[in-house]
């Protein structure tokens, strides 16, 4: 049955005289003795006879056509097209592109890719994205302004919310008796009191002496405010005032305040 | 269709070697040789008389253009029908693909408008229609193989060559294409006896 199978894709070579003499004579052995094979190449042969009977046809189509004069036509557009002007390759080329100067444009151009080269390993660090876990690096400087600034912003909060304690305390009373903070204001002192322990290392980190001076004046009062129960008796609230009109804070407050913020980094 | 020879080879390579330097008269005799077997390999595939005849006169034209990358121990008529049948793959995608669906295919009997029973023929003009009609009808590369095996005159090797497949691929779709054939037709044939 395979053999059979084999034989039969060799039918049609078998008759268009294309297989070998060796294959030829298999095949006529096993046609001589297979039915199956022998009507397989009898019905092959009628299927061709009928495909070959459209030859006279189709060779009487082509004969209509006047092939001597449709080759003319052909070689015709085909010299045509080949002769037809083509935008000619640019020969004139620039003077830069002499033959006498490519040493040296070789050399400029090595110059170059070495030059490039250089630069991409001298500057490949600064352009290589930062890893994961790598320190930031920043110059002494730069972090000294950080501070400075840091600092100046922190006083001028500071030198804002005592001042408006103390504007508080320095305003007229009407009735005579005990004056008590506002709670707001008293919660701000509070505030102030560790605030400006915070402060403190700052400014004397950024010599900032004379913010320092006023920070520690108004510290002082507060610290003398916190030792003072809830109520103030007019005359501790007097000598608190005295205190802030003696060391005119209210006003250094204002000046040491427009400096700093004047001095803004 | 005859089959070309040593001899005959020996010929084309002298034309095309003179073609080459500008010879017309031998580009033109290689046209004459081919042309016809070009536009039967159109026509299979295009089935329209006009553009095939175009495509023979393209195909020529590339022919010129590539006469320099011809190597001569290659099957020049092989070689030839493969320019051919890519030029005419390139048409039909771009210009038929859509159209064919709506047209009725054309069988080769088309081709001679004036075609009648002649009385030499033994086959009837019925079953060489319907012969026509079921070689429409086969798939494109078993039409192909068949149309240049039977009307081209091609040899299994120069097909494969052609189609970029297998001598073996060739030889099986060329039975396959055979043996189609022969189912379609034999309602007929059963008439006919």
């Amino acid at each position: 049955m395979n053999k059979c199978r084999r034989h039969r894709e060799n039918l049609l070579a078998f008759l268009s005289g294309e297989l070998s003499e060796a294959e030829k004579e298999k095949l006529s052995c096993h046609l001589e003795t297979c039915a199956r094979c022998g009507r397989e190449i009898s019905e092959i042969r009628e299927t061709l006879r009928i495909a070959d009977s459209l030859n006279p046809e189709l060779e009487k189509g082509l004969a209509v056509v006047d092939w001597e004069a449709q080759a003319e036509k052909i070689v015709a557009a085909v010299w045509k097209e080949e002769r037809r002007p083509r935008p000619a390759p640019n020969r004139e080329r620039s003077w830069i592109l002499a033959p006498r100067l490519r040493p040296i444009l070789a050399g400029l151009l090595a110059g170059i890719m070495i030059g490039g080269l250089a630069m991409f390993m001298i500057f490949r660090e600064s352009i290589s994205p930062k890893k994961e876990g790598e320190k930031l690096f920043a110059s002494g400087e730069f972090l000294d302004r950080v501070d400075v600034e840091i600092a100046r912003r922190e006083t001028v909060a500071y030198l804002d919310k005592s001042q408006y304690v103390l504007l508080e305390l320095t305003q007229p009373s009407s009735e005579g008796g005990t004056f008590r903070l506002s709670e707001a204001a008293a919660r701000e002192t509070k505030e102030l009191l560790s605030k400006k322990k915070l402060l403190n290392p700052q400014l004397e980190r950024v010599r900032m002496a004379k913010a320092k001076a006023i920070c520690d004046q108004i510290e002082l009062l507060f610290y003398e405010l916190g030792q003072i129960n809830e109520d103030l008796t007019p005359a501790q609230r007097q000598e608190i005032q005295r205190m802030i009109e003696e060391k005119n804070l209210l006003l250094k407050i204002k000046l040491l305040r427009k400096e700093l913020q004047e001095s803004e980094v | 269709m005859e089959r070309t020879n040593v001899a005959e080879h020996e010929n084309i390579r002298n034309l095309l070697e003179k073609a080459k330097e500008g010879d017309r008269p031998a580009f033109k005799a290689i046209v004459t040789l081919y042309q016809q077997k070009v536009f039967a390999l159109a026509y299979s595939i295009l089935r329209n008389r006009e553009d095939a005849m175009d495509l023979v006169q393209e195909t020529f034209l590339r022919l010129y253009q590539k006469l320099d990358a011809y190597e001569r121990e290659k099957n020049f008529q092989a070689w030839l029908l493969q320019i051919a049948k890519n030029l005419c793959i390139d048409y039909y995608r771009k210009n038929y693909s859509k159209r064919r669906e709506m047209e009725s295919p054309k069988g080769l009997e088309d081709l001679n408008l004036a075609a009648d029973d002649g009385p030499n023929n033994p086959v009837s003009s019925d079953l060489r229609q319907i012969f026509s009609r079921c070689l429409e009808k086969l798939g494109d590369r078993q039409r192909l193989i068949f149309i240049m095996k039977h009307y081209n005159g091609l040899q299994y090797q120069e097909i494969a060559q052609v189609l970029n497949i297998s001598v073996g691929t060739v030889k099986s779709l060329h039975f396959k294409a055979v043996r189609n054939l022969r189912t379609s037709l034999s309602p007929q044939l059963r008439l006919e006896s």
